[in-house]
């Protein structure tokens, strides 16, 4: 009971920390100072520790390490982009990515907030390792997608700033085109193998317990769908040399899509996942 | 008091500029001969490309203000005609406020360039090196320096760059973040590209290559910059290594078209390509900017920019301004302070201070003894203090008249500590 509280204190620290974070990030592009970008990226690094310390509590809480209900698998979603994002942030210093990452970390934190009331009773039989693997590099996977994709729409608002010819103070403040370049390149280059073998992991889980039927169900589809199209731009970039503009287009246009396919499976669709 | 004559940029005519210049380059002993001028106490001299001037803290009539100008006219062999309406004097706060701003670059020809800290801080360690400051200008000096570090640190007015080559090389860090490694295509041997180029290969891009009409020329540059020479022939081989193109031929017709950059587009792999285009006509095919990752900037696009850069500064000049009167102010206040009278005061509290604090400790035995005994004791002790105080207080009574009685009382401000 009181690991419980404790995990639930450490997550409430950790929401009202990324909602600071995030009104530091945003406020830096209005006011143009780097300086708030800094403080923030702090304090999100704060709330990413007091998220991990939450993680902590669940493994020590329970059997396996990650309870496939709604909250944890939201929080887990913002604790993978964050982590992602922050080291991102330590090597790149393009502190700007902030103030589009943060709020869809807050997005994601919000809604396992929302979801606590209701702690749904996870089902017994995805109680595996094999599930857990799945989960985990699934998120991850997809969580460096999303960066990718934000890096996407960086570098059209970058790019529109530049071809207008004008050096405003937003185009001073977006990382050079060169950067959000690479970041999308490296996102892509890690978040496709994770993807890929957490597909792998969940396919064979299904194999093993479910046997039939899996195939057709909406969520298998969507992801199915996801790695496809990610896969092409990889496949685009390295053997093609799709580059710059073109790349960030696709990858912008790609992440919106999915997002509303997601959502609309999700309202529209029964499916096995329904803990998700 | 402080005083301040000169002539800059806005004042006096290149011609005049340069004689002034000329005239104290030649003798060595402009420091010296300043100093003996009648009423001089302190001095400083300042000269640089656009401005001379010489600071001084001068006798309270003012007179020496009027030698020193005269002075400096003599010294470049200006006649009274040249000289005339050229120097500008400034005396007390208006010339404290005059050096703060020259110091922090608000009244140089490009607002907020950083030349400028420099060259008054070397003639500060000139002057220092010959003993011509003292108290006053040391202090002036010291001041004017965190004045200019605070319009710095706390404006943007040295943010933006204003000069088209600056703007070029600011534009090339927002489409490759850093220059390392980067190739770089001079077409044409401009003197504008080359200084372009220049300060590209500065900021770390790799090899420069110069494709020019005539070979020969090209080659001569390329010697300069350790870089290649190429004919225009060749131009379109070349355009697929590069990764920033500088043109600035005076060729009538495009020499770089869109269809050539198309063609070439998948040998580049589809890098990214800055191309920057100051020649007039312009060499490059204003279509090529619709291709993607292609950035063309043509000369009135990067002016367009340095005229916004230059506004933005203008408006941060407001705000330097400000604190250049805080400045101003906390040494006009320090200044205050160093006249006798409320050094005098100060001496005397700090004194009353310290016997009050000894009595208080002293008051457990004290109380012991008869009242009247301690009266006695009382008035020993304040006749003790007195009796010390007595000299100092004195000499800067009988010296407060005269100029030298600065240093005195900054002495005694230090020794005593009571800033």
């Amino acid at each position: 009971m009181i690991l419980n509280n404790l995990e639930l204190i450490s997550f409430k620290i950790a929401l009202i920390l990324c909602a600071v974070s995030t009104i530091g990030y945003l406020s830096s592009l209005l006011v143009r100072r780097v300086k708030l970008a800094k403080i923030s990226t702090w304090i999100l690094s704060t709330a990413f520790v007091f998220l991990t310390v939450k993680f902590l509590f669940v493994i020590i809480n329970s059997s396996w390490f990650l309870n496939p209900d709604s909250r944890d698998f939201l929080s887990f979603c913002a604790w993978t982009v964050c982590a992602v994002y922050l080291v991102l942030q330590f090597k790149t210093k393009t502190r700007v990515l902030g103030a589009f990452i943060s709020p869809l970390i807050l997005l994601f934190m919000i809604a396992a907030a929302g979801e606590e009331a209701g702690k749904s009773i996870r089902p017994q039989n995805l109680q595996s390792g094999l599930t857990a693997l799945h989960l985990f590099l699934t998120i991850f996977g997809e969580a460096l997608f999303v960066i990718a994709s934000c890096a996407g729409l960086m570098f059209i608002m970058q790019n529109r700033l530049l071809k207008s010819k004008k050096l405003s103070g937003m185009s001073r403040l977006l990382p050079s085109l060169n950067d959000l370049d690479r970041i999308n390149h490296l996102c892509l280059l890690w978040g496709f193998p994770l993807l890929s073998v957490g597909v792998i992991a969940g396919v064979i889980f299904a194999q093993i317990s479910w046997k039939t039927g899996w195939l057709t169900d909406p969520k298998i589809v969507w992801t199915f769908a996801a790695w496809m199209i990610y896969g092409f731009l990889l496949h685009q970039r390295l053997a093609i040399g799709w580059k710059g503009y073109r790349m960030a287009l696709f990858s912008g246009i790609t992440f919106i899509l999915l997002l509303v396919s997601y959502f609309g499976v999700k309202i529209c669709f029964p499916t096995l996942h329904n803990f998700i | 008091m402080i005083a301040l004559t000169g002539l800059n940029h806005k004042t006096a005519s290149v011609a005049v500029r340069e004689k002034i210049f000329a005239g104290c380059q030649e003798k060595k002993d402009v420091l010296p001969a300043l100093r003996s001028i009648v009423g001089v106490e302190e001095v400083l001299y300042l000269s640089t490309c656009n401005r001379v001037e010489v600071i001084a803290s001068i006798a309270e009539d003012g007179k020496a203000l009027k030698a020193l100008s005269a002075f400096l006219a003599q010294n470049g062999g200006l006649t009274d005609q040249e000289a005339a309406g050229c120097f500008y004097e400034y005396r007390d706060e208006e010339a404290v406020r005059h050096i703060f701003r020259v110091a922090s670059s608000l009244d140089s020809m490009v607002m907020g360039e950083s030349q400028i800290l420099g060259q008054v801080k070397d003639a500060y360690r000139d002057a220092l090196e010959k003993y011509a400051t003292g108290v006053v200008l040391n202090r002036l000096m010291h001041c004017s320096f965190r004045a200019a570090k605070r319009v710095r640190s706390e404006t943007g007015i040295a943010v933006n760059p204003v000069s088209v080559s600056h703007a070029a090389v600011e534009l090339a860090k927002k489409i490759f973040g850093s220059l390392d490694g980067k190739k770089i295509l001079l077409i044409g041997a401009g003197e504008m590209a080359e200084l372009t180029g220049t300060q590209l290969i500065e900021k770390g891009a790799q090899s420069i290559i110069i494709a020019n009409r005539s070979l020969a020329q090209a080659e001569l540059l390329a010697e300069k910059f350790h870089g290649k020479a190429v004919s225009l022939d060749s131009l379109e081989k070349k355009l697929v290594e590069t990764d920033i193109v500088i043109s600035s031929t005076g060729a009538p017709d495009f020499i770089v078209t869109a269809a050539m950059l198309k063609k070439i587009h998948h040998q580049r792999r589809n890098r990214l390509l800055f191309l920057i285009d100051i020649a007039v006509p312009r060499d490059i095919e204003p279509a090529a900017s619709e291709l993607e990752n292609v950035y063309l900037y043509n000369i009135d696009n990067l002016q367009d920019i340095v005229d916004e850069n230059v506004h933005a500064r203008r408006k941060e000049a407001i705000r330097a301004e400000k604190i250049v009167d805080e400045e101003v102010e906390r040494f006009v206040n320090w200044q205050r302070e160093l006249e006798s009278v409320p050094t005098i005061v100060s001496l005397h509290n700090k004194a009353e201070d310290i016997v009050k604090a000894e009595m208080e400790k002293a008051s457990g035995w004290i109380g012991n003894l008869t009242k009247e005994d301690q009266e006695k004791i009382e008035a020993l002790v304040h006749s003790i203090v007195n009796k010390v105080l007595h000299s100092p207080v004195t000499v800067m009574k009988e010296e407060s008249s005269d100029i030298s009685s600065r240093d005195i009382v900054a002495a005694v401000r230090r020794l005593f500590r009571l800033d």
